[in-house]
C-alpha cells in the first residue's frame, strides 16, 4: 500500500520540485533527436515525477492530474502516434518508419522531414512510456485495490 | 356620572396608548431585527464575492508566475532560440503549468513575491557567512585534542506558519555545520546540535527572524496584503 508521506520537509520539497521535474521529462523528450535523451527517458523521467506526487501527496492529489484512467488512455495515444507516424511511411511507399518519404506531406526537405518525424515518434514512446511506468508503480503499491488515503 | 364618565375615558385613552406604545416597541424590534438580517445577508453575499475575487485573482497570479518560471527554465536548459523551439517550450510550459499550476505557490500568501525573492537573495549571502563561522567552529571542535563536544537535542516551537517557511528554517538550520534538522512534527523543530555554542546560537532565534522577514510572516505587518486588497474593497463598496 501507498503511505503518504507526513514529513513537511519531503511533502514541500516535492511539491515544488514536480513542475520542474515535468518540464525537465518534456525537454528531453523534445530534444531527443540532437542531445542525450528520448521519448524512453523522458518518459520514464515524466513517470517518475507521477511517482513522486503519488508517494508524497497521496492517490487524491494525484488523481486529478493523472488517473488509471489517464494512464490507459495516454499509453494507447503513444501507441497510436508511434505506429501511426511508421504506418504513414509505408503508405508513401517507404519502408516502415522511414522518415524521409514523409517530405511530400509536410511539404519540407528530406532532412527536416526526418527531424519532424523522429520528434512525433520521440512524443509517441514518450507518452506510451510514462503512462505504463505510472501504471506499473501503481498496480504494484495498491495490488489491484483502489487506495483510500486519509 | 360625570366623573365616572371622566374616569372612563381616561382609561380608554391610558389602554389606547399602552397599545399604541407595545405596537411601536413592536414595530421597532421587527425593523431593528429586519435591518440586522439584512445586514448578515449582505456581509455574507459580500464575504463570498471578496473571498471569491481573491481567489480567481491569485490563481491566476499563481498560473501566470508559474508558466514564467518554467519558461525561463526550459530557455536555461534548451539553449535554442528560433521559432520552432521557443513555439515547443511555451507549448511544454503551458502542458506542465496546466497540469500542476498549483503546486508551485500553494501556500504562498497574497504579499509580493517580487519582493519576497529579493529577500531571498539577500538572504543567501548571511547564510552562506553564518555556514563559513560554523565550519571554522566545526573544524575547531574536531582538531582540538580533548573534543569538546556536547551533542544534544534541541527542540523550540516556531513562530513560522507556512509550509515554505518551515522548509527554509530546517534546511537553513541543516546547511549550517553543526546542526541538524531531525523533525518538524507540530510546528515544534526537533534538532540536533553538536556543542554548546552551536545550540545557544540557535535558541538566540536570528535565523528564525530572518526567515520570517523573508516570508513576511509572525511579527510583520503585511502592508502589502492592504495594498492588494484596497482596489477589490473599493470596487465593492462602489456596486454594493
Amino acid at each position: 500500500m501507498i503511505h503518504v508521506s507526513d514529513d513537511i520537509i519531503i511533502r514541500t520539497l516535492a511539491r515544488i520540485l514536480v513542475p520542474f521535474i515535468q518540464l525537465y521529462a518534456l525537454y528531453v523528450i523534445m530534444h531527443g533527436h540532437y542531445s542525450p535523451g528520448g521519448g524512453f527517458q523522458g518518459g520514464v523521467i515524466l513517470g517518475a515525477s507521477m511517482v513522486l506526487l503519488l508517494i508524497t501527496h497521496g492517490y487524491g492529489e494525484t488523481k486529478v492530474r493523472f488517473s488509471e484512467r489517464g494512464a490507459v488512455i495516454f499509453s494507447s495515444i503513444g501507441l497510436l502516434i508511434y505506429s501511426g507516424i511508421g504506418t504513414l511511411c509505408l503508405v508513401f511507399f517507404g519502408n516502415f518508419l522511414d522518415y524521409g518519404k514523409l517530405s511530400t506531406l509536410l511539404q519540407v526537405v528530406p532532412a527536416h522531414a526526418r527531424s519532424l518525424g523522429i520528434l512525433g515518434v520521440e512524443l509517441g514512446v514518450g507518452f506510451a512510456v510514462m503512462a505504463v511506468m505510472f501504471s506499473i508503480f501503481f498496480d504494484i503499491s495498491t495490488s489491484g485495490e483502489l487506495p483510500v488515503d486519509e | 356620572m360625570e366623573v365616572t364618565l371622566l374616569v372612563e375615558a381616561m382609561d380608554n385613552s391610558f389602554r389606547l396608548m399602552e397599545n399604541a406604545k407595545t405596537q411601536a416597541i413592536e414595530l421597532l424590534n421587527s425593523a431593528v431585527r429586519l435591518t440586522s438580517e439584512t445586514r448578515a445577508v449582505e456581509k455574507k453575499k459580500f464575504e463570498t464575492i471578496f473571498t471569491g475575487a481573491r481567489e480567481a485573482r491569485a490563481r491566476v497570479q499563481n498560473m501566470i508566475a508559474t508558466f514564467g518560471i518554467l519558461f525561463v527554465f526550459w530557455l536555461v536548459l534548451s539553449a535554442k532560440f528560433d521559432l520552432f523551439h521557443l513555439s515547443l517550450g511555451v507549448i511544454c510550459s503551458g502542458v506542465v503549468t496546466f497540469m500542476s499550476h498549483d503546486l508551485l505557490f500553494a501556500n504562498v500568501r497574497v504579499g509580493d513575491i517580487r519582493l519576497m525573492l529579493w529577500r531571498f537573495v539577500t538572504y543567501i549571502p548571511w547564510l552562506l557567512y553564518q555556514i563559513l563561522l560554523a565550519n571554522f567552529h566545526v573544524a575547531s571542535l574536531v582538531l582540538s585534542p580533548r573534543m569538546p563536544i556536547y551533542p544534544q537535542v534541541v527542540c523550540f516551537k516556531t513562530k513560522l506558519e507556512s509550509d515554505m517557511s518551515w522548509v527554509t528554517l530546517a534546511n537553513s538550520i541543516t546547511l549550517t555545520p553543526g546542526t541538524i534538522t531531525m523533525d518538524i512534527r507540530e510546528r515544534e523543530f526537533f534538532v540536533h546540535a553538536l556543542s554548546k555554542k552551536v545550540a545557544d546560537d540557535l535558541s538566540t532565534g536570528e535565523m528564525e527572524d530572518r526567515v520570517a522577514h523573508m516570508y513576511m510572516e509572525a511579527d510583520h505587518i503585511y502592508i502589502q496584503d492592504v495594498l492588494d486588497v484596497a482596489p477589490i474593497f473599493g470596487e465593492l463598496r462602489r456596486t454594493l
